[in-house]
């Protein structure tokens, strides 16, 4: 038997893309528009917006739910009352996240960010053939701003110390 | 025409044919880019489920570049699109958070200003070009070549943001006309390719990808042509992956669009280009000839 | 001097209740209504809810009472163009259009549109039927007489011929009438909300879905297919058919947030008149909520449930997918009682769209010189106490033109009486 957060909606509202759970009724046109929910039973987005709105807070931000979202806004276009279920997502995974509770795809790419600038790095030997192919050098990216943008916004910490 | 060139992470680290077809047509269309220096990532979708203030300072950072360029930006891969639009928008709309964020661009010396819009490569084709000038440059037309088209979720995701309909599907079917292909429709043409979660949660990926497969072989074509790096890498390299964890094989040859129209304009891939598909194009290129 | 005569606009229920009220008393009516007849939507639906009664049956004595009475002026084909004056004292310009046949000599016979060699789609039909370029818009129209559309006219001079009346003038020109009255009654109904601005649904690309003001022409006997329910694709019968609920109604991507308020409910009569044409089909209403509100309206939801074995379920679709070989639609939609993220498929598909301003509805709020509200029906000078007065004194308005109420046709005629005595208050004012 979870406990219940009489808070969580309010949180999850509150936290910047997540206001649109306060307008969801419910009427599952979300779940039904879903890739994903189709595939997988773990993944419904209706359930999820309705746990939200429940307060069923621990059974939400522990487990791998919020993590099945493709981010195709197909939900959100579909939406009748502005719930912008896949804006809400992410205001779950950033909870999530603080919560302790974070892929290790999603901290790889976050890690390279940090160390490129980039999540995507060409290897050695794709700079090579760039070059043996007469394409432009890939312009360096910045990296060191990006360094100081991660570690004011303290996200370099959590990367680190996963 | 002149844009601030955003190349993002994935086209000229994995798919150099991309970028050299999107080199070479573009001059021959009329519209010239200049490389944006030292661009960030965009910061795509993994990077927002960390934490909002840095996606938004992240992609800032490189809105603050073209400004400085006096240039609009023109993006190729859909997910930088509508990480970089998103954010315009948001800062444009929203004093407060613009003034957050300038907090933050202050410490690499940067100040976001909302001067520039952000574009995407059909964008610049259908409205800046148009269909009939791709058509009048076009000169060896690909005829008879039926294709399915995934134009990918953002470009025309959410519906809200893109504004207008010239981004609809019906845009990019007819740039795809234009090089006298025939789009052909196939059911849930507008559902995702998965591209999000690889290496995040490669076996939903995969799944994703082999559904749309699947919709795509029920609907007889001789290929699938995207627009999306992120499309192309779960259609192509994606079949191979499929083939050896579902012991299913497709055989769907993918075209970037920018391949397409390159070879519709009648300068030919090369050798290297050809040989960087996973799945082999070559039945696509003999029916040419 | 207050002019002791009204004009009502627009022949629907609503704007023939204030009319036969203020007639009544001895109060001269001017009634002007755009289309050929008056009659409006209820002329156009199969039966009413919830008792089953046949909408044309009880319309059409109030309709031909309308034509008789002696304080009646009905001015059908015609359109309102230009008011000046104000309470009291209005004179307005009346463009009557021509129907290219004499109102007087025509008897309704019918013989001109059995030899008119042109077809086209006819609107009252939602343009699932045809009908000829000379026609009658439905078989009791008032007045009953017939109009040529002369768009689709080829100029044959075939009903002329044959028209034993002589009633058929092809060199009909307009004709501008000045009335001048001491009130005004706008009464100009409603349009549907285009369902084709969801494209998941497919309306418009799938045959086999259609809206329910399609659905109730086809039910009815005089409709396009003589009252036979078939699927538009292969004229089968259909076995298996869905009703969708809140399409475009409580929907924030086109501004309309409202609830249209008789969707519920109509589509739990057309659900039972599907099962009464045919019993074993396998009928769901697919909704959100169920607004059943009223005398009677919970009792007959119950029945259709427990009496006629209506599938209710809690599920607004996300999408429907349609099968290139049979033209069956495949519904995704989520049981959300259950939890479960379900498909089925329908041989037809019923969408309840929302209910709309009529798209002329501006132009005519500023030809009235009247205020329209943020969904574009005409606003009353106050919601709560002044319900049916309009923003310009003088100018009343009845019936749906006024937005979502309850919205149902006893609540129309209501309203059309309260037009009425309104009125009289102004006319009475010396």
């Amino acid at each position: 038997m979870s406990e219940l957060d009489l808070d969580f909606m309010r949180k999850v509202a509150s936290t910047p893309r997540g206001r649109g759970v306060l307008s969801c009724i419910q009427c599952g046109r979300c779940s039904s528009s879903c890739p994903v929910a189709r595939l997988i039973t773990q993944h419904n987005p209706r359930r999820l917006m309705e746990m939200v709105i429940l307060g069923l807070r621990s059974e939400v931000l522990p487990q791998g739910l919020p993590w099945y979202c493709l981010s195709c806004f197909t939900c959100l276009d579909r939406c009748p009352q502005g719930g912008d279920v896949g804006e809400v997502m992410f205001a779950i995974r950033n909870l999530a996240v603080k919560a302790g509770n974070v892929p290790a795809g999603v901290v790889a790419q976050a890690r390279s960010l940090m160390d490129t600038g980039r999540v995507v790095n060409p290897v050695r030997s794709i700079l090579d053939k760039r070059k043996s192919l007469g394409l432009v050098e890939i312009a360096p990216t910045g990296v060191d701003d990006v360094q100081k943008i991660l570690k004011r916004t303290a996200l370099d910490k959590l990367i680190q110390s996963r | 025409m002149k844009y601030a060139f955003f190349l993002g992470c994935l086209i000229p680290a994995r798919e150099l044919s991309y970028e050299t077809s999107v080199r070479e047509i573009l001059p021959a269309l009329g519209i010239e880019v200049v490389d944006m220096k030292g661009a960030n990532c965009c910061a795509p979708f993994s990077i927002q489920s960390l934490d909002y203030a840095s996606w938004l300072a992240l992609a800032a950072r490189n809105l603050c570049i073209a400004e400085e360029m006096g240039l609009n930006i023109l993006t190729l891969c859909n997910d930088c699109y509508e990480s970089l639009l998103m954010v315009n928008n948001t800062l444009k709309q929203n004093p407060n958070l613009k003034n957050r964020v300038n907090e933050i661009l202050s410490e690499v010396g940067k100040e976001f200003r909302g001067k520039t819009e952000v574009k995407h490569l059909v964008d610049i084709l259908y409205e800046d070009v148009g269909v009939d000038k791709i058509k009048n440059a076009v000169k060896e037309p690909l005829a008879k070549l039926r294709v399915a088209t995934q134009p990918g979720c953002h470009l025309t995701k959410p519906k809200r943001l893109h504004l207008g309909f010239v981004k609809e599907f019906g845009a990019f079917d007819e740039l795809v006309m234009a090089t006298g292909a025939e789009t052909v429709g196939y059911d849930r043409r507008e559902m995702c390719c998965g591209g999000p979660l690889r290496d995040i949660n490669d076996e939903l990926s995969r799944s994703v990808a082999r559904q749309k497969l699947i919709d795509i072989k029920n609907a007889d074509v001789q290929g699938i042509v995207t627009v999306c790096p992120f499309c192309f890498l779960q259609f192509d390299l994606g079949q191979l992956e499929i083939k050896r964890h579902f012991k299913e094989e497709y055989n769907l040859p993918v075209l970037h669009f920018v391949e397409l129209l390159r070879m519709a304009m009648g300068m030919k891939l090369r050798d290297w280009e050809i040989k960087s598909h996973r799945i082999p194009i070559t039945n696509i290129l003999k029916g040419r000839s | 001097m207050t002019e002791p005569a009204v004009l009502v606009v627009g022949g629907g229920i609503s704007g023939i209740q204030a009319s036969l009220d203020l007639a009544s008393r001895g109060i001269k009516v001017y009634l002007v209504e755009k289309s050929p007849s008056i009659g409006g939507r209820m002329a156009q639906l199969d039966k009413t809810f919830p008792t089953l009664d046949c909408s044309i049956c009880i319309l059409a004595p109030k309709m031909i009472e309308c034509s008789h009475h002696p304080n009646i002026r009905l001015l059908t084909y015609s359109e309102v163009k230009k008011i000046s004056g104000s309470a009291g004292n209005f004179t307005v310009k009346v463009l009557r259009k021509p129907r290219y046949v004499d109102e007087k000599k025509c008897t309704g016979c019918g013989i001109c549109f059995e030899h008119c060699p042109v077809e086209v789609p006819n609107e009252f039909d939602e343009k699932l039927g045809m009908r000829k370029a000379i026609y009658m818009s439905f078989p009791q129209a008032v007045p009953r007489v017939v109009t040529v559309d002369k768009e689709n006219c080829l100029e044959c001079g075939l009903c002329e011929s044959v028209c034993q009346a002589e009633a058929v003038d092809l060199a009909q020109k307009p004709e501008e009438v000045n009335l001048k009255v001491g009130a005004i009654v706008v009464a100009v109904g409603f349009d549907l909300f285009d369902p084709s601005e969801i494209p998941a649904y497919g309306y418009g690309r799938y045959k086999n879905v259609i809206t329910a003001l399609e659905l109730e022409r086809l039910l009815c006997a005089s409709g396009p297919t003589g009252g036979h329910l078939v699927r538009l694709s292969d004229g089968r019968i259909p076995k298996k058919i869905a009703f969708i609920q809140c399409v475009g109604s409580r929907d924030i991507r086109f501004g309309n947030t409202y609830c249209s308020s008789i969707c519920c409910k109509y589509s739990a009569k057309d659900a039972v008149l599907v099962k009464e044409h045919h019993p074993d089909a396998h009928v769901c209403i697919f909704y959100i909520d169920l607004r059943a509100f009223g005398r009677g309206f919970q009792e007959f939801i119950n029945r259709a449930k427990s009496e006629f074995g209506i599938k209710f379920i809690r599920a607004s679709p996300g999408e429907i997918i349609e099968d290139p070989a049979t033209k069956n639609l495949g519904i995704w939609y989520e049981d959300t009682v259950a939890g479960r993220i379900e498909n089925l498929v329908f041989d037809l598909v019923v969408l309840c769209p929302a209910l709309v301003p009529r798209t002329d509805a501006r132009e005519l709020a500023k030809v009235f010189g009247i205020e329209i509200d943020k969904y574009g029906f005409f606003r009353a000078s106050d919601n709560i106490t002044n319900p049916v007065d309009t923003t310009v004194p003088g100018i009343f308005a009845c019936g749906y033109c006024l937005g979502p109420k309850t919205g149902d046709i006893p609540d129309s005629i209501m309203q059309g009486s309260a037009t009425a005595a309104r009125v009289a208050e102004v006319l009475m004012e010396g």
